[in-house]
């Protein structure tokens, strides 16, 4: 299992590279990681830039990019006719379900560690005093390491999930941006509607938790979202519905 | 190995209210180059789906390599190669990349992996593009890679749909010296679906032909053209109307009825005479120069099974 996993995530990685790159594209990374990890950082103060809130947008920008990847996983196999050949591999489900889930993750995770670490650099030659400045908390390293991971692997998931019956790679990413704007709308509007106990409850929490406990805690509900996912993704994957298909 | 690579038993698969397999009963021996030959939508593609274990039939039963086909699909498709209706390449990939992507599926050891990659793209002329995107490639070599990557790590068991589609003559002709030499030297069985009836004739040890799921006929290219293709017979001369094409079709001893050439071809089922058919062509109004009688083509064989069928 471990070595077809790591087959399919070499395949899968060295197609996303060459994707994003192809047609004169190979600047797009590059762009992003200027804009994210540059242009914002270079405008902002030391005590501004090293507070984890700040920290959302490199991890948001890591889920953006495997929302575009992770459409292609299954979809982009079936447009272009090589899905029933990998399927009549002797590779198993789950190494080719994850090697693909992994394989979109690790992209996004090392474009958002590419935006802090050149924001961190960035921030420390516009205010350079002859000391390093860099995160000192631990809710800030808790989300560097856990944060492109963990909403990674949920939007991959959520992504599989659509890939996989989709017929085409565009009409995958459709679905998939109205689910997400569904979601995030839903989130919004919902909580407000919430019951004002729950709201207290929740301000109760917001306010005595420290920031650690609660980044913990938001880490570990997102971990139950993805094992949950994660085990849908593979009771949808049935071979032979997707040769079918 | 064991004596039959490949054992059908009714093998039926419906798809809704179609049958796309129609109690398919089929013994492939081991080391046999095996063709399969049927028209478009016969049910040769869900044959070997059914037989990849990729899908389970609706009734009956199938085991190839000795393993169940609806239990051990795994055991199959890790001792078999498949080149199926598509070519199944990952264009942006290199060739090189193609192949080292499903050796390492196979878990061909690194060493012997690039040595057999090189081997392969050498003896297809291939090696020196190894580095290209395949997207970049012309059909014709995309076409050779595809068939190269089912041969990589040396199946017991290949299927290959259309193979030779898309290849050159010359290239062709290499393809099948090479399949016969892996059926004859590393004993594997081959398995192939054509429309090229002169391909499965030089090729096939065994040959069926299925139509509408069902199986019509199976044997070797030799029983088969002796079993049910009757006598071909090339007239030369004029006056071959279309209405005297379709008088001669309606003949009990016809099989087949064509003009090709300015010639008309005729294919007579067993046991029937050309000479009275010639004088039904004259008093018909034709004008005979020359009778010319052989043993049918396994094209003939399988002309005239789809018509009875049809029929």
């Amino acid at each position: 299992m471990n070595a077809d996993f790591i087959t399919v995530l070499w395949k899968e990685w060295k197609e996303i590279v060459l994707e994003r790159s192809s047609g004169g594209g190979s600047y797009r990374p590059l762009i992003l990681i200027g804009i994210i990890g540059i242009l914002i950082p270079f405008r902002m103060s030391p005590e501004r830039y090293f507070r984890p809130e700040q920290l959302l947008l490199p991890v948001f920008l890591s889920a953006f990019v495997i929302t575009a990847v992770i459409a292609d996983s299954f979809a982009g196999e079936r447009e272009r006719h090589t899905l029933e050949t990998l399927l009549a591999s002797r590779l198993s489900d789950r190494a080719i379900l994850f090697g693909k889930i992994a394989a979109s993750m690790a992209y996004g995770w090392v474009l958002s560690i590419c935006c802090i670490v050149a924001g961190s650099i960035t921030v420390n030659v516009v205010n350079w005093h002859g000391e390093l400045l860099t995160y000192h908390d631990a809710a800030s390293w808790i989300i560097i390491l856990l944060g492109p991971p963990l909403l990674g692997a949920a939007i991959a998931s959520v992504g599989v999930l659509v890939s996989l019956h989709a017929t085409t790679v565009r009409q995958a990413q459709q679905t998939l941006a109205v689910g997400i704007m569904v979601l995030f709308l839903g989130v919004t509007f919902g909580s407000n509607a919430l019951p004002v106990d729950w709201k207290a409850w929740f301000a109760r929490i917001l306010f005595t938790w420290s920031m650690a406990d609660l980044v913990l805690a938001g880490a570990g509900v997102i971990l139950v979202i993805d094992l949950a996912l994660l085990l849908a993704g593979m009771a949808r994957f049935q071979r032979a519905k997707l040769v079918l298909d | 190995m064991p004596e039959f690579a490949i054992r059908a038993r009714g093998l039926t698969r419906n798809f809704g209210a179609v049958r796309a397999l129609d109690d398919l009963n089929l013994e492939v021996p081991a080391g046999c180059v095996f063709g399969f030959l049927g028209p478009n939508g016969a049910g040769k593609t869900t044959t070997i789906r059914l037989l990849l274990g990729l899908i389970e039939p609706s009734s009956g039963s199938a085991e190839v390599l000795g393993f169940d086909t609806r239990t051990q699909g795994d055991e199959i498709r890790a001792r078999s190669g498949a080149l199926l209706e598509h070519s199944g390449l990952y264009e942006r990939l290199s060739a090189e990349d193609n192949l080292r992507f499903y050796g390492r599926v196979a878990r061909m050891p690194a060493a012997q992996l690039d040595q057999r990659i090189q081997e392969l793209l050498t003896h297809l002329g291939l090696w020196e593009r190894r580095k290209e995107a395949v997207v970049k490639w012309s059909r014709g070599m995309k076409q050779k890679l595809a068939i190269a990557r089912p041969l990589l790590h040396r199946p017991g068991l290949v299927f290959l749909d259309e193979p030779t589609a898309g290849l050159d003559p010359v290239a062709a002709a290499s393809l099948r010296d090479d399949l016969a030499g892996l059926a004859s030297r590393q004993g594997a069985t081959i398995f192939l679906t054509t429309h090229n009836m002169a391909e499965a004739e030089k090729l096939c040890n065994l040959v069926a032909v299925i139509r509408q799921g069902k199986m019509l006929a199976v044997g070797s290219p030799t029983e088969l053209r002796s079993r049910g293709g009757g006598q071909r017979t090339e007239i030369s001369g004029r006056g071959f109307s279309d209405e005297m094409l379709a008088a001669l079709k309606r003949q009990g001893d016809v099989a087949q009825a064509s003009v090709e050439g300015g010639k008309l071809i005729l294919v007579l089922k067993n046991g029937a005479s050309v000479a009275p058919l010639v004088s039904f062509i004259v008093r018909e109004g034709g004008e005979v120069q020359e009778v010319r009688s052989g043993q049918g083509s396994l094209e003939d064989v399988f002309l005239t099974l789809m018509e009875e069928e049809h029929k």
